[in-house]
Formats: C-alpha cells, structure tokens, sequence
C-alpha cells in the first residue's frame, strides 16, 4: 500500500541571553560543574522567580519573525514532575496561553515547490540541568549550570511529509531565529534539540495514523536519518497489518536505529497549573509593534538589498546570506574595503570552503573582516600576487595574524624589483629554448608556460603582471 | 527601665538616647528566656550569645552617633523565614541544623534597623497549619493557658515578654490565630506590601510576611520598615502602585465599620457576644455600623484548602533530597525520593501533597481546582462590594476557643477553624489582629480588614480606634508617635 507520511516537529531553543530566565546567574556555557547557580536556580525554598525581560523580548522576536499572532497576555505554568536535574519538581512553563500562536515558516517541498509549514506555537520556558552519569554506572551526579537558561519551543502543525522537508524546516528556521537574534542555534552545542512526532496513513486518508515520537538525534542529518528508518520500520508493521504502538523512541546515533523509551502507559500527567509565584506577562500593542519594526532584517530582504545596494549578481547575494553571520561578515568588510563584488569573490572562493571544513560560523572565524579588506588591498597594491593572498589567508585563517603581519615576518612580498627578475627571466629562456623558438614562431600561448616557470623560480613571489611584460620584451630581442 | 512595660518604638527612644544599652535587655531576656521555652516550646533555635553580639555591635553604633528606628528592640522570627545566622528548620525534624546561604529580606531589613534577633520560633511542618500541632517539636502552648495552644510561637513569646516584634507569616490565618489566641496585636499587611524573598512558602498565592507586637502603636513602626519594592518578590511590584491609598480620615465618626451578616449563624455564642459587644462599643463612639454580604464564608474556606493544597504539592516538589539540606541514605533514586521526604514532612503535609497532586491531576483539576479559582474570584467580588457599604470591615479572628494541646481534633475541624481567616487571605486585603474581649481567661481577637492597599488608612484608623476596642490589655496608643 502506499503510504502518506506525516511529520510534526518540536524544537527547543536556548535563547541568547545574559542571564537566566528566573534568577540573574550567567545563561554561559561552563565546563566546571555547577559554577553558573544560586538558591533560585537550584530550588532552594525560600527564593521567588524574577522573570528575565531580555528572554521575553527574545521570545517575541521568535514569534513575530515566525508570522505568529502574539498574546497581549499570556503567564507562566508548572509542569510537575520529579528528576534529579530538575531542581524545584516542576518546570515553569507556557502551557495554557503561548505568547506566539498560529505562525508559518515556508520551505520547498520535495519537487522543489514551495509550501507552508503552520506553527501552533512558541512558548517560553525554562531548561533542566544535566545529569552525568560515572563510568561504572554506580554513580550519577547533577550539573545545573543549564537549570534556567531561557529556551523558546517551537512546536509545528503535522505538516511535513518527508524526512527532508523535515531537514529543509529546521534549517529555514534556524536562519530565521539566527537572523532575529534570538539564538545561536548550535545543535551540536545543544542550544537547538528538536523532537519529531511521526505517522504513516494509507495515501488520500484524512485520519492520523498512531504515531511515534522520535528523541535523541543531534544533528539535522541525524533527524532525517532516524524519520526515515521510523518510516521503513512503521511501513513494515502496517503492511502486515499491525498496528504502530504510540509510544518515544530514542534515536541511537551509532546503531542508527530507534529504541523504545517509554510507552503511552508511562506517560505522564504533569498537573500544569498557574505558576502562583509570577505574574503574568502583560504586553501592549504599541510594544509588539516596536518589537515587529526592530526586528533584523531576515535572509530574503538582505539578499535583495545586496544586490540592489551594492549590485551583486543575484547567486552571490543568496550564498552570503545563507547565513546571518557570513552576511554580517560580508558587510563588515565593506566598512573597510569598497569593492563589492570582489569581496563576494574571496568569501565564495576561499573562506566559505575554509568555514565548512572546520566546521565554524563566520563571527567565529580568526581571519576577520578587517584583514579581508587588508588582504585584497595588499592585492590592488601589487604587493602580493593572487597565489601569495591565497596562501596569507590560509595562514590567518589558523593564526589569526594580520595579512601583512604575515607578508613581512614570511617575506612573502611581491618581487617587483626588475633588476632582480631579469636574470631569472633570463635562466629560464636559457633553459627553455624549445618554447622559446614556438614562441618566434608565432604561438604565443607558450608564454603563459613560461611565466609559469618563472613563478615557480620564485617560489610564487614574482609580480605575474611584470613577468609577462619583461618576458615579451625580452623574447622580443 | 524595664522593656517588657515600653513599647517597641520607646525603647529603641531610650536606646537611640543612651538611656539603656540593647544590652542590658537581651541579656535580661536571656535570663528568663529557658525558662519560658521549657515551659512553653516556643523556639526552635536561640541565638543566645549572638544576640548579646548583636546587641553589643548596636551599642556600638548608638556611640558613634548612629540612630536606629529600632535600635536593640528584641525580636523573634519565625522559622519560615531565612536567617543565615541560625538555622532554619521549615518545621521539619530533617531541617534542625540548615543554614541557608542568604537571609529573608524582612529579616535583613529588620537587623538593619537595629532589632536584635532572640530566635527562632516554632512552627508548623512546611508552615502547614494555625496551631503547631503540626511541628516535630511540639506545639507551642499558650501563656494565658498551658493546656492549650498558642496558635503562633511568635505571640506566645510577645505575651511572654521576651521580645517587643515578632516576624510572622501566615497562608491561612496562622499569624491571626496566634495574635487573637494570645491577645496580641498582628499586621499582615496587604499581599504585594512586603517582599517574601526568604519566606519559604508551601502556597505561593496566599503566603504573605506578617508582623506581630505587644502595642498597637509598634506597627506602623514596623510596617514601615518591612515594606517596599524588593526586585526579588515581583508582586512587590503592587507597592510602587499604592496610589489609591487612603492615608487617614480626621473624622473618626464619619467611617462606617461594615461585618458580616454571617457570624449571626457562624459564631457560637460565648464568641458572638464578644463580637457584638464590639460592634456596641464602636457605636457608642460615634461610627457608623452596618452589615455586609460575605455569604460564601464557608465555601471560601474549602476554595482556600483545595488552592492551597494543590499549590503545596508543586511548591514542596523542590524538597527531594538531592541538592539542600539532609538527605536519608538509599540505594535508589525512587527510594532517596520517598524516604527523604517521609522524614522532611510530618502527615498533614504528606496529606496535602497526596490530596493536592489529586487536585491537580486529570481526574481533580477541572472538578475541584477550577471550581476553587471560580470560588476565590467570587470572594475577591464580595469583599469588593463589600467595600462599597463600609470603610473597614470587622470579622471574627477566631470562632473557638484555641486547641488543647493533647486534643486529636480531626484535621477537618483544624481546616475549619480558618473559617473567618482564609477569606481574608484571598482577598490579599490588609488586616490586623485586634484584642476583643476574653472567654474563660484566654483572649479572643477579631480582624480588622481593610480594602486592597489601604495599609495606611487601616493602620491610622486602628491607631485611634484602639483606646475604644480595649479590653484586656493596656493601652498605650496616645504616645504613639
């Protein structure tokens, strides 16, 4: 039979915050254990939730860039549950009113044609510590510098139908909040975890089938990956006529296969009531409004204003704003250097490559705007050659020295000196007299292979533009 | 000079004077204070010599010219409330030796003042209850009569004149009881008035800081002091908005005391003759009286014992063993749950927990914990229109005589003794706990209640309406400053 399948997506993201959500401790990462706590964050009685503005103002950034109809009023709930890294026995939650509702993020569907994803709902809450469990297994210890952190979840309606449409949402909507500010979006530093809901119907069905809920995938791939074996697994049980068991499945990332979790009987009953110990949170329509005009400018609008603005063919200006903070980086270079489309060259040619090999944003990279703009200066100047400015930035890129910092102390400036070229210029027509006969003979390719040689010679250093000249002038003779 | 005949504000006078040395009284209530407690099981910590250090560092701020509003007034504070100097217990045997890493900021504020902290007063488990019927040590017997209790540790220790203030916090009417069962003066001042940072608290929604004093005229003072803004308590957000604040009226005659038609059925009889002598006398001065609709007293009650028992469910949830105070060994997660929490809670709270997480659960939410809310919105409206026939409102504190302390009253009863009180609470509206009148020698108080953020106006009108209301005690209000 064929089958239709149907996705829905829940994602928690850690919001770019200061502090915490309830208490005033850093929201940092830390490797020491417990350093980033107080009596608020560890559930100490006797202490009160402050909320954090700057996490409600990051949420509703969320909410407005997702297209969300935002609550004038909304408040806090517990959810009620006991885990060790969970410091009060609840969790304060946005359970009854969200401040985002009934938002939508557009992807491309498998053939390529665009479709809207609903989102039922962004609401704030806050993050549980992390238990770490001994090598021997006789011991597991709390650390609660993740209790608090501010997180926002972004819950979809069941309108995915694929594993990679499910790819395609999360990383629109990682662009998306990295463009907004809102977080940084690091899924291999947990500040993105997404859980995907999963069934199968028979195709042309208007009723869900029992569905799955997927846990535990750490990277997009990884999401993508477990949905497709959930289906394989989900078709096999219905054709032959059983039916799926609602129940969380956990996605183990080196068997690459899904384990149960816990079953519909295990579920819990979380008891969400009002938070009594926070007020509600009361926003003003001129408030929305102000935070819906600062909202940064989102991918497409940049695209456009870089090729309108600064007339970049419309292929570069959709790569440099894939993401935010390459396209930040492409415009901090023209705060130093004002050569659009040049710039665009080097960040397409060289650094993007270097980016993805080590696997960084661009705000992370050693090689900063500044020595872009240095780096294509010392080329305007004649200084370097292409081949050396390729060199220089693969050297800045992993020291962080400046382009000419590096120039001087590895002596890699151009030789321009003609006194010094002409006898190497010499050597090598010396020792090419075949290409040097082709060459009276009219074909002048063989040129290109001389001045080649003469590079070589020179370990790259020589002006290619001044070789040639000298070449031609001397062959001439 | 002896501080026991002074009131708060006087002493800190003679203190502030040099007149007598913060010293010289804690060290006289040092005296006596064994005494009392093995008589009465009043504290659950004495600080002891760190009172006499306390006392000596404000001896020493008086020389140098500093003054203080409550320069070596001795004071007590419930075992609810954070004190880093001294333990912390919240009632619990397992909690006897906690010391908390920060103290309240009623606490603090008070110590800033000058006030010497004697000790820690016993309480209910988790503050569960109006008696210390509940607290591993024993309840708190009552001064005026040892057979019986004394409601609130705090008061017992203000009649027993070891200390002028008494810290105080109250969910239910705990606070009331205890200033109503010993003849005591008690403020609780409206919710959102004074910070709770440092109140453990098991229902969030009605727990609020209370003040206590053996003279009426000693409440301003403190009031003063405990109240304000604190970014730590967001709804001490309510105290920057106190702009509908009556501040007081010249003409005493022109208010109009309102009470409700219902203690005709609701009181027995011993306890309504007091109430309606009351009414008499305020009369007799010249006030205006009349009654007023509060016809959903009993059902406010129960509102109250649904809302607080859900909420001390979740709030208690924190108290798991894992990361503050002692835990009992085991060998299992689920184990170190159930045997640290069966020793940190004694079987009334165990009791709500079990019922509250009921309340809360599929099965109770939309039957009992949303009709409670529909109660409590309810009450909040009658208190309101209430408000539109009278200026102040006067309510029984009390509809029975304090428990003995050998009684096994079913806890159903001990709900229901909150009767006039758990209303009060979820109104959030100021009141304070007056001396009424006395049945077979132990004190009966009565609540008087003002509207939302009228402190000041319930605090001044007190002030005047006091020399009237005397009856028992000794009155010291025309000094008042």
């Amino acid at each position: 039979m064929e089958y239709e399948v149907v996705i829905g997506l829940e994602v928690h993201v850690e919001l770019l915050t200061e502090s915490k959500l309830f208490c005033s401790c850093p929201n940092r990462f830390a490797s020491e254990p417990n350093v980033n706590t107080c009596p608020g964050c560890l559930g100490f009685p006797g202490v009160l939730p402050q909320l954090n503005e700057a996490a409600v103002k990051k949420a509703l950034s969320a909410a407005l860039a997702l297209q969300c109809e935002i609550a004038l009023f909304s408040y806090f709930d517990r959810k009620n549950y006991f885990y060790p890294d969970l410091s009060k026995g609840y969790q304060i939650s946005q359970f009854h009113v969200p401040i985002g509702s009934k938002g939508y993020l557009d992807i491309e569907d498998d053939r390529g044609v665009s479709k809207r994803v609903r989102i039922g709902r962004v609401h704030m809450e806050e993050d549980a510590g992390k238990l770490i469990h001994g090598p021997a297994g006789d011991v597991s210890l709390v650390d609660y510098n993740r209790a608090g952190v501010p997180l926002i979840e972004v819950v979809t309606e069941p309108d995915l139908r694929s594993p990679g449409e499910a790819r395609r949402y999360l990383e629109k909507l990682k662009g998306i909040l990295q463009y907004a500010r809102v977080s940084d979006c690091k899924m291999e530093e947990g500040s993105l975890r997404c859980d995907a809901n999963i069934s199968l119907r028979p195709l042309g069905s208007k009723t869900l089938g029992s569905k799955t809920e997927l846990k535990n995938m750490n990277s997009f791939k990884a999401v993508e990956k477990s949905l497709e074996y959930e289906i394989k697994r989900q078709k096999k049980i219905l054709n032959n006529n059983q039916e799926v068991v609602s129940q969380t499945l956990r996605w183990e990332e080196n068997s690459q296969k899904t384990l149960v979790m816990r079953g519909k009987l295990q579920a819990h009953d979380y008891r969400c009531f009002v938070d009594p110990e926070l007020t509600p949170i009361e926003l003003t329509a001129a408030e929305v409004e102000a935070a819906r005009k600062v909202l940064p400018e989102m991918a497409e609008a940049r695209a456009l204003r870089f090729v309108t603005t600064f007339d970049l063919p419309g292929y570069d200006a959709a790569l440099l704003t894939v993401s935010r903070s390459l396209a930040d980086y492409f415009e901090d270079c023209l705060q130093y250097y004002n050569n659009p489309k040049k710039i665009s060259n080097w960040i397409m040619g060289e650094l993007t490559a270097k980016l993805n090999t080590a696997g960084i944003e661009a705000d992370c990279c050693k090689f900063k705007p500044q020595y872009m703009a240095e780096l294509l200066q010392l080329l305007d100047d004649d200084l370097i050659s292409g081949h050396l400015a390729k060199e220089i930035l693969d050297q800045s890129f992993l020291n962080g020295k400046s382009p000419r910092q590096i120039m001087d102390e590895e002596n890699l400036t151009q030789i321009t000196d003609q006194s010094a070229l002409e006898a190497i210029i010499r050597r090598t027509i010396e020792a090419h007299p075949d290409s040097v006969e082709k060459y009276r003979d009219g074909k002048t390719k063989v040129l290109g292979f001389l001045v080649g040689q003469v590079m070589k010679e020179t370990t790259g250093k020589a002006n290619p533009k001044l070789v040639n000249e000298m070449l031609i002038e001397m062959l001439g003779n | 000079m002896d501080f026991t005949t002074m009131s708060a504000g006087r002493l800190a006078d003679a203190v502030n004077k040099g007149e007598l040395e913060a010293r010289d009284t804690v060290e006289k209530i040092l005296g006596k204070i064994e005494a009392v407690n093995s008589k009465l099981n009043i504290f659950s910590s004495m600080a002891g010599e760190n009172a006499l250090e306390q006392a000596a560092a404000i001896d020493n701020k008086i020389k140098n010219g500093i003054c203080l509003p409550l320069a070596g007034v001795p004071l007590v504070i419930k075992d609810d409330l954070i004190y880093k100097a001294l333990p912390t217990s919240f009632g619990s045997q397992l909690f006897k030796a906690f010391i908390a890493p920060f103290s309240a900021t009623v606490v603090e504020k008070m110590a800033a003042a000058g006030a010497v902290i004697i000790g820690k007063t016993n309480i209910d488990n988790m503050g569960i209850g109006s008696t210390t019927l509940n607290s591993p040590l024993g309840p708190t017997l009552n001064p005026c009569d040892t057979a019986r209790v004394a409601g609130s540790a705090g008061a017992a220790a203000l009649k027993s004149d070891i200390c002028s203030l008494a810290l105080e916090s109250d969910s239910g009417g705990a606070s009331r009881h205890g200033a109503s069962n010993c003849g005591v003066f008690g403020l609780l001042p409206s919710a959102g008035m004074v910070s709770r940072h440092g109140l453990s608290m098991h229902c969030g929604s009605f727990g609020r800081v209370g003040i206590a004093a053996r003279f009426m005229e000693d409440l301003p003072v403190a009031f003063k002091i405990i109240s304000g803004y604190d970014s730590r308590d967001t709804a001490t957000a309510a105290f920057n908005n106190q702009n509908k604040s009556r501040e007081k009226d010249d003409n005493i005659s022109a208010l109009t005391i309102g009470f409700p038609e219902a203690v005709f059925n609701l009181l027995d009889q011993t306890h309504l003759n007091i109430f309606l002598k009351l009414i008499e006398k305020i009369k007799e001065a010249g006030l205006k009286v009349t009654e007023v609709d509060l016809n959903h007293l009993p059902e406010a009650v129960r509102a109250y014992q649904v809302i607080a028992s859900a909420e001390a469910s979740s709030t208690l949830s924190r108290f798991d063993g894992i990361r503050f105070g002692a835990a009992v060994e085991a060998d299992e997660l689920e184990e170190l749950y159930c045997k640290t929490r069966r020793a940190t809670f004694g079987i009334e709270t165990i009791r709500r927990s079990v019922f509250g997480t009921y309340l809360l659960s599929k099965g109770g939410h939309d039957r009992y914990y949303r009709k409670a809310l529909q109660v409590w919105k309810m009450v909040r409206e009658e208190f309101r229109r209430g408000y539109e026939k009278c200026d102040l409102l006067l309510m029984p504190a009390v509809g029975m005589l304090p428990p003995l302390a050998e009684d096994r009253l079913s806890f159903i009863d001990l709900y229901e003794n909150d009767l006039f009180t758990a209303p009060v609470s979820m109104g959030g509206n100021p009141v304070l706990t007056l001396p009424a009148g006395n049945i077979e020698g132990l004190p009966v108080g009565v609540q008087l209640v003002a509207p939302y953020m009228n402190d000041q106006f319930l605090l001044s009108t007190a002030l005047r309406l006091d020399p009237l209301m005397a009856t028992n005690h000794q009155v010291f209000s025309e000094g008042g400053k």
